[in-house]
């Protein structure tokens, strides 16, 4: 005799449980240190293409520290061309780590150096694209370089750009001529 | 829901007294008595063998309505298939349910009935008087008036030993889910019953001829590793092999090399050129051989161990079953005249449940590519979109490598010498997959989160476990693709037995099926149907593929990585032999 007695027909599917782990812990990765840089020969990035997560600024770089710090308007004079006028864009590798991309504006003739010109097209670019840069010595300019692959969109992190911009400069704004740095630019420590 | 009102036509404990027929492991079992507890009323049935026997049906109601109650419910249904009964609609197995409850926790009286009974602390025969009485019921009899007696008494003394611990359990069972794995134990049965097809003929040859072939094999497998002196594996040989090869070997804490089977069955996976050692000491160690259960009928039969592991998958006896981990013996599988096997494995199983599973749709895409590996290059922008398998086949195999080293938690330096590259090189592959698929890598971290937070991990159908310390990440973080991979093959062995189908044997993500030769290609057809529907059920939604091979007689199955030895001890008997065997070699 067959051992085969028909099993009601029963979807199994609506035993399932989720397997959303981790959903209701709400442990969430915290974005405590957002470097201004630019982006390395092999990293691809997107940059955020509202406006919104851009910020007009002046910023000066410690080259033998690699420290970024915002400078308030006012002092800008103080500092002189070692204060630059940039837009910081929020961009992302494609890890979802986020940076900012500083880009030099153009000068008061409303022209920029060929690196700065090349640099501000490939952040154009990776607004819509993912894209690495490469700097040609030889031209002088950075090499743009986009994915062809059909790669998933940028995620971005989660808060406002004051937020970012607080998280990247915290510590790092020269609000006062009594800063450090500018009282070590003017050789008084 | 009160029980009567759940099952208003009775909830049976039932227990069955059996030994395989003729005393031999490998056949079907001979019910012996059985013992029936009625959970509700208390009323007790008892049946001796000889009433068994003339029974078409079994002594309670099996259908809608009605429960039956087991504990280790494969070995009852094992003899409902001997007896020709129809096997029961309900079934729970307490087993099942003690082992989800108390899955990654220490057990400290083990999971056998008696275990569990101590565990929740209810009073329990001592296990030497149950080992006693299981002699006495495998002696096979003929048994005296008093023995009879004694065997039933001892029979019934198990169905009394449930009833307290149904109790205690019932309101904590998830009954539609337990009467899922239930159902699963009933396919357990029905694929213990029908066994593997086994060529009894080699097997015997190799039996008789295994003492003088022995220093043979070892000689000729050694002869390019030089880590045995004599008939002893030597870990100092082991160590300078390792050495002058440049592989990373697993130490234990004590420093030394670890050198158990679990550790060469990993290091094979990623460094094959290890595999033939791990099978020359498999078959050295134990008389593997002579420990296989195979029945008067030539078929390979033995526990299945169902929901045995941590993950839930079965965890058979290494030595009683073909699928071992001798891969050689494998070869020992032949289908009778007139009848082919088939094993029918799930493509990238693992990459496809953390695909479907994380949501990850960068991964999905991959796995619906139908190549994964090559999908995962492209997608990481480190092939072109025109790349095939041909065109790009080097960049393939380091993509490939780098998604199992994924899989088996392989560090950067593991992979670098797996792919023969720099460790530089690993660790880029290692990004790429973290940039590629940073879904998947957010629901992993987030898996280890809530068995380090909630203390407990679950399965699509309810397998759970509750991690103990100390935290072993790997484990937890590939416990869902193992756990919803078993969930999925057990499922697959469902449809597969009630659709009729004569399942041999499950093998982690494969069956093996048995047809006759004129049926073959439509049940392979009809099975790998059923196993697309299982693995849909368990990713909502998302089918995998399945790979098969086909074996029609007079043709043996053949495992590629034990080809190897098993031509070289077909070629040694060969010589060392009266008889020839040339018809054997694959």
């Amino acid at each position: 005799m067959s051992d085969l007695q028909p099993t009601p027909k029963f979807d199994v599917s609506t035993l399932r449980l989720p397997q959303n782990f981790g959903e209701t812990l709400g442990v969430k990765k915290l974005i405590t240190h957002i470097p201004v840089s630019k982006p390395g020969a092999e990293r691809f990035f997107r940059a955020h293409p509202s406006v919104s997560m851009q910020f007009e600024s002046l910023i000066y770089e410690d080259k033998s520290s690699r420290d970024v710090y915002v400078v308030l308007p006012a002092l800008g004079d103080v500092l002189g061309r070692l204060a630059k006028p940039v837009v910081l864009y929020l961009a992302v590798d494609r890890r979802g780590n986020p940076f900012l991309i500083p880009v030099p504006l153009p000068g008061p003739n409303g022209s920029r150096n060929p690196w700065h010109e090349s640099l501000a097209m490939a952040v154009e670019k990776s607004k819509t694209d993912w894209v690495r840069i490469a700097a040609n010595m030889t031209a002088g300019v950075y090499d743009l370089f986009v994915a062809s692959a059909d790669l998933p969109p940028p995620e971005w992190p989660d808060m406002e750009m004051d937020a970012i911009v607080q998280t990247a400069f915290g510590g790092k704004i020269i609000d006062t001529i009594q800063h450090p740095v500018i009282q070590a630019l003017q050789g008084k420590v | 829901m009160k029980a009567i009102d759940r099952f208003p036509k009775g909830i049976y404990l039932i227990d069955f007294e059996f030994h395989p027929v003729d005393h031999r492991e490998g056949n079907p079992p001979r019910p012996v008595c059985l013992a029936v507890r009625e959970y509700i009323t208390g009323r007790v049935w008892r049946y001796w063998g000889d009433e068994l026997q003339v029974m078409k049906e079994a002594p309670f109601p099996c259908g809608e309505g009605a429960l039956t109650v087991a504990y280790f419910a494969s070995a009852e249904m094992d003899c409902f298939i001997a007896l020709g009964w129809e096997l029961p609609l309900n079934l729970l197995d307490l087993y099942v349910e003690f082992r989800s409850r108390t899955n990654g926790q220490p057990t400290p009286y083990g999971g056998g009935l008696v275990g569990a009974l101590k565990f929740y602390g209810f009073p329990t025969m001592e296990s030497a008087q149950k080992d006693e009485m299981r002699l006495l019921v495998l002696s096979g009899g003929p048994w005296e008036a008093e023995d009879k007696k004694a065997i039933q008494d001892y029979c019934q003394s198990d169905v009394d030993a449930m009833r307290p611990l149904l109790r205690f359990l019932y309101s904590q069972i998830d009954w539609l889910r337990a009467l899922h794995r239930g159902r699963y134990m009933k396919a357990v049965a029905r694929m213990q019953s029908v066994g593997v097809p086994i060529d009894t003929d080699a097997l015997r040859a190799c039996i008789e001829n295994w003492d003088v072939i022995k220093e043979k094999l070892i000689a000729s497998i050694d002869s390019d590793f030089g880590v045995f002196e004599g008939q002893t594996f030597k870990a100092s040989l082991w160590a300078a092999y390792l050495e002058r090869n440049n592989i990373q070997w697993p130490r234990l804490d004590s420093g030394s090399l670890a050198l158990d089977d679990e550790t060469f069955r990993q290091q094979s996976k990623a460094f094959p050129q290890v595999a033939p050692i791990r099978e020359l000491r498999s078959a050295l160690s134990e008389m593997r051989l002579a420990s296989l259960t195979v029945g008067c009928d030539g078929r390979n039969r033995c526990l299945l161990s169902p929901f045995a592991s941590r993950t839930g998958r079965n965890q058979p006896s290494n030595s009683k079953f073909i699928f071992g981990p001798s891969v050689w013996m494998r070869s020992l599988i032949k289908p009778r005249p007139g009848f082919g096997v088939a094993y029918i494995d799930y493509a990238q199983q693992e990459f496809g449940i953390a695909a479907a599973l994380s949501d990850d749709l960068a991964m999905q895409e991959a796995y619906r590519s139908g190549d994964p590996y090559l999908a995962f290059a492209k997608q990481a922008g480190a092939v072109p979109l025109h790349a095939t398998k041909k065109t790009h086949a080097s960049e393939r195999e380091q993509f490939k490598a780098c998604v199992l080293a994924v899989q088996y938690g392989m560090g950067a330096e593991a992979l670098a010498q797996r792919i023969g590259q720099p460790v530089a090189r690993a660790r880029q592959l290692l990004e790429l997959h973290r940039r590629t698929y940073p879904k998947f890598w957010r629901w992993s971290d987030a898996t280890v989160d809530e068995a380090q937070l909630n203390g407990r991990l679950w399965t699509v159908f309810g397998w759970e476990i509750r991690p103990s310390h100390p935290f072993n990440p790997r484990s937890l973080r590939n416990f869902p693709m193992q756990a919803n991979g078993a969930e999925m093959l057990r499922l697959a062995c469902i449809y597969l037995t009630e659709a009729g189908i004569q399942v041999c044997a499950p093998v982690h993500d494969a069956l093996m099926i048995e047809s006759t030769l004129d049926v073959l290609d439509a049940t392979v057809t009809e099975a790998q149907k059923l196993m697309a529907e299982a693995s849909a059920a368990v990713l909502g939604g998302f089918e995998l593929n399945s790979d098969v091979k086909i074996i029609r007689y007079p043709g043996r199955f053949m495992d590629e990585r034990g080809e190897l030895m098993w031509n070289k001890v077909m070629g040694l008997i060969e010589h060392a032999n009266t008889k020839p065997l040339a018809e054997c070699q694959g």
